[in-house]
């Protein structure tokens, strides 16, 4: 294995896809930090070999019937071994892909996007740190490695939602996403450790491994899925812990479509994915995970509804279509879960880099304003637009139906039909929020203004064409992922076929099919759209949302159902009042009424035998080479 | 055939209480700090006697771990020390008893 | 007895005379080079009981780094040790009492120990196999070994940076 590693090419093209990011980020920030142009040539080069290396293992391992793992001992002390290597197959091979091309195409239009930022290199180097955590996420072989590359790609979003540390929100919201993931983390890192206990090693294939069902208790088994479950929740930013998602797009554009589409908060449904098999032994914690899952796409849905900020909105969005993806897999439809994951993936990054054209362009994040200004005159990112928010919204036939409709043919199976009734509530209000923007933004309100925007655009024709260039620049990713988009949905058939030897020892159904659900959604998803046009869209629309007329839902939804208002009377009422009051009254009568006493007992004490107590050090090395053989006195005899 | 291992944990005792003579009864720094490196020697030759008694080399890769805390503690040792020196001018334990 | 017995029983008495010539030496540079003595003879201690690579390393940093720093800090310190009072009583009697109880109690425990007359056969650890185990089954201890030493840097450039660029140099 390790002796032979240079010959295995397999394992060649690995340890080049992950390495080749983490050699440029330090690269940069060791030498080349100062030139901004060198450090760009040297990230996208590793993205480059990355995306290479990441496409050939997928044609390469195309029919893989059995995983392959590569492991070699890392740390090691006494009977402590830490193995650290590499697992390939279908599903972390999926991954590797989809997050080596995606982070290649946003390397790309970043060179338009960060140009002349002070930061350049700094911006850079960390995002090839992110890529290379998220792709050694996915290839990690035990739950240890994959927590540590976990926390690595927390730390490294945290980095990057502040990269504008100047700015004070820009900070603020880093910290909270630092910290907020960090509380779903805590109870992660218990579960791993409650299975490492009871199993005794963290190897993947062994916790997916049906078997351990019989080496764990069924209520451990649960306890600790649960816990795994709470750092999905985090990473993935799902209830409760899901406010700092919106916060987070104070980062940098191209950073808010990595950080959605494939890297953190992808990481929790990937671990989700990863560990499926050994979810699926507890039902408990698969109801658990539907609930919260249901729960988190529909309250995003409708904080989504009322938002005005374009980033806002499809941050929202992302938190919804996690929510999806959890209740596809949480239903327990593997690859509807996989699917809609890859798919949501290209156009979540395609929507956040059109956003990112038109804030570049019209430096506002407001939907109205970026109307007012002419933003439809930007016909690369206005089509890319329109087509990724179909996709969102599931219309017929972009990669987003196809992905959806499985999950709804796999919450279709359930006994309970409420789960299907909330999914394609979901639908309706993923259409009507993924077009409510679309339609303010493409048919502004005053016409004139718009005359006068586009009256404005040949004026800006003469601008220097580094703009130009840039704009060109930032288009070539933008088509290329609105391809993907539309074509990727074709594909449906041969990816199943791919991961069809994932988990195939666990038996699972193939998905039934359900002549009428494609209509019935579809016909759900038109009719969002259609709401979205009477509302915003038809010439003389009132352009207020049928929440925005109901008041309390109106505050309750744009308030984002107060729940950070609860974690802050929370944080004040219980932690700093409540606790912290009891820990202070603790301080002041027993920890200091003890210390004082044993202080006043100290002396009496000490006066009482001040003859042989000098206070010396010479009399406490003495007092315990006596009490030493006393004690060996007491232990031997 | 060398000694019995009984042999070895004598001299690692008699060792061992030397050096605790030494950190006890001198009224001076550093003859404490020399007493804890007598104390350690004597450790470390037990830990190679029994290496060799079970044939483990676990003793001998403890000596090593032993001989680096020693380097660390001596250091520190000495320098506390010299800063303790400058501050009164003299090395003797029993004027430092501020904490009487 | 053979000819093994007799190097362990010489390098015994070199060690415990020297040892014991050094912890009663009034002038602490007598005491040191009695000590460096002791130590040698631990060296070759462990030469004897198989251990060739330690015995090199109790040469380099025990009688050479440790006590050369000794040296140094007590010709630097200047410390006038004619007054110091030896062996006060109060801390002779307790430590001599207790002394003998755990002199008692070790060659007991000893004695009765079933292990301890197993005979001590010659055998030698190469130094190339103590180095493959320790790192191959010791990688975080070492790791952690160098992160005390880091510290131990540290606090001592800390400590030392008072006033007079007086700073030790560690081994």
């Amino acid at each position: 294995m390790a002796v032979l590693w240079s010959k295995d090419v397999t394992l060649l093209a690995a340890v080049a896809a992950t390495l080749a990011p983490f050699a440029s980020f330090v690269l940069i920030m060791v030498f080349t930090r100062s030139h901004p142009r060198l450090s760009a040539g040297l990230s996208l080069s590793a993205a480059g070999i990355s995306l290479i290396c990441a496409l050939a293992l997928l044609a390469g391992h195309w029919d893989m019937p059995e995983p392959i793992q590569y492991s070699g001992n890392w740390l090691a002390s006494g009977d402590i071994h830490i193995p650290f290597g590499y697992l390939l197959d279908p599903v972390s091979l999926l991954m590797l892909a989809v997050v080596a091309v995606i982070g290649f195409l946003i390397l790309v239009y970043s060179l338009g996007y960060m140009a002349g930022d002070p930061g350049f290199a700094r911006y850079y180097a960390l995002m090839s740190l992110f890529l290379w955590a998220m792709m050694c996420l996915a290839l990690s072989p035990t739950m240890f490695q994959l927590y540590v590359f976990w926390e690595l790609v927390g730390l490294s979003s945290y980095f990057l939602i502040g990269f504008w540390y100047e700015k004070f929100s820009a900070s603020q919201a880093g910290k909270k996403a630092f910290i907020m993931t960090r509380a779903g983390d805590v109870a992660m890192f218990v579960g791993v450790i409650l299975v490492l206990l009871n199993l005794g090693n963290l190897n993947i294939l062994d916790m997916d491994n049906p078997s351990i069902a019989g080496r764990i208790p069924q209520n451990l088994l649960t306890l600790s899925a649960l816990l795994i479950f709470g750092g999905i929740i985090g990473k993935s930013a799902q209830f409760p812990l899901l406010t700092w998602l919106p916060d987070a797009m104070q980062g940098p554009t191209p950073v808010s479509a990595l950080l959605h589409s494939s890297t953190m908060v992808a990481a929790g449904v990937y671990l989700f994915e990863r560990l499926f098999p050994f979810f699926s032994l507890s039902p408990h914690a698969m109801a658990a995970g539907l609930a919260i899952g249901t729960i988190s796409m529909l309250l995003a849905s409708t904080m989504a509804m009322v938002s005005r900020d374009i980033k806002e909105i499809w941050a929202y969005s992302t938190i919804s279509q996690l929510g999806f993806m959890l209740m596809g897999l949480d239903a327990g439809s593997f690859f509807s879960g996989a699917f809609h994951l890859t798919t949501h993936a290209a156009f979540k990054a395609l929507l956040f880099l059109c956003a990112g054209v038109f804030i570049h362009k019209f430096a506002t994040n407001d939907i109205f304003e970026l109307g007012e200004k002419g933003s439809r005159n930007l016909r690369v990112p206005m089509v890319c637009t329109v087509i990724a928010a179909g996709a969102l919204a599931g219309l017929p036939p972009l990669s987003g139906f196809f992905s959806k409709e499985l999950i709804l043919a796999g919450l279709a199976g359930l006994a309970n039909p409420l789960w299907l009734a909330a999914a394609l509530l979901g639908v309706f209000l993923t259409a009507y929020y993924a077009f409510r923007p679309i339609f303010i933004v493409l048919f502004p309100h005053h016409s004139t203004s718009s005359q006068k925007a586009s009256s404005a655009s040949p004026d800006s024709g003469h601008e220097d064409a580094h703009d130009q260039a840039a704009y060109r620049l930032m288009a070539i990713p933008l088509l290329i992922l609105a391809g993907m988009t539309l074509l990727l949905g074709f594909f449906q058939y041969p990816l199943q076929d791919f991961l069809k030897y994932q988990y195939a020892y666990l038996g699972i159904p193939a998905d039934r099919h359900y002549g009428w659900l494609p209509y019935v959604a579809s016909f759900l998803a038109f009719g969002g759209v259609g709401v979205a046009w009477v509302e915003f869209g038809r010439p003389g629309a009132a352009r207020v949302g049928f929440v925005e007329r109901i008041p309390i839902l109106f505050r309750l939804f744009s308030e984002r159902w107060y729940l950070d208002h609860l974690y802050r009377y929370l944080l004040e009422r219980v932690v700093d009042k409540g606790l912290s009051h009891i820990f202070a009254q603790n301080d002041n009568k027993v920890i200091d009424g003890s210390i004082d006493g044993l202080g006043h007992g100290t002396v009496e004490s000490g006066r009482i035998i001040a003859f042989l107590h000098t206070g010396m050090i010479q009399y406490r090395l003495l007092a315990i080479f006596v009490v030493m053989v006393l004690l060996s006195l007491y232990f031997f005899f | 055939m060398i000694v019995p291992f009984s042999h070895v944990l004598f001299l690692g005792g008699i060792l061992f209480l030397m050096g605790i003579f030494c950190s006890v009864t001198r009224r001076n720094l550093f003859m404490i700090v020399l007493g804890v490196e007598i104390m350690l020697n004597a450790a470390a030759i037990v830990f190679v006697g029994a290496a060799l008694r079970w044939y483990d080399l676990e003793g001998q890769a403890f000596v090593l771990f032993v001989l680096a805390v020693a380097a660390t503690e001596v250091s520190v040792g000495l320098a506390m020390i010299v800063y303790a020196y400058r501050r009164t001018g003299s090395v003797d334990p029993s004027t430092f008893d501020l904490l009487k | 007895m053979t000819f093994f017995t007799f190097i362990f029983f010489l390098l015994a008495i070199i060690i415990v005379v020297s040892t014991g010539l050094a912890i009663t030496r009034r002038n602490l540079v007598h005491a040191i080079i009695y000590l460096v003595f002791s130590f040698l003879g631990s060296a070759m201690l462990f030469y004897l009981l198989g251990a060739p690579l330690l015995a090199a390393f109790e040469v380099i940093i025990y009688a050479g780094a440790i006590m050369v720093l000794f040296l140094f800090i007590v010709m630097s310190v200047k410390v006038d040790s004619s007054e110091e009072k030896m062996f006060p009583f109060s801390q002779l009697a307790p430590t001599a009492l207790f002394g003998f109880i755990y002199i008692i109690i070790g060659v007991v425990v000893v004695v009765k120990a079933p292990g301890s007359y197993a005979i001590l056969e010659t055998a030698v650890a190469t130094p190339k196999d103590l180095g493959h185990y320790t790192l191959a089954s010791h990688w975080l201890s070492v790791e952690i070994v160098s992160l005390l030493l880091l510290i131990a840097l540290i606090g001592v450039l800390c400590l030392g940076q008072n006033k007079k660029g007086k700073t030790e140099d560690k081994t």
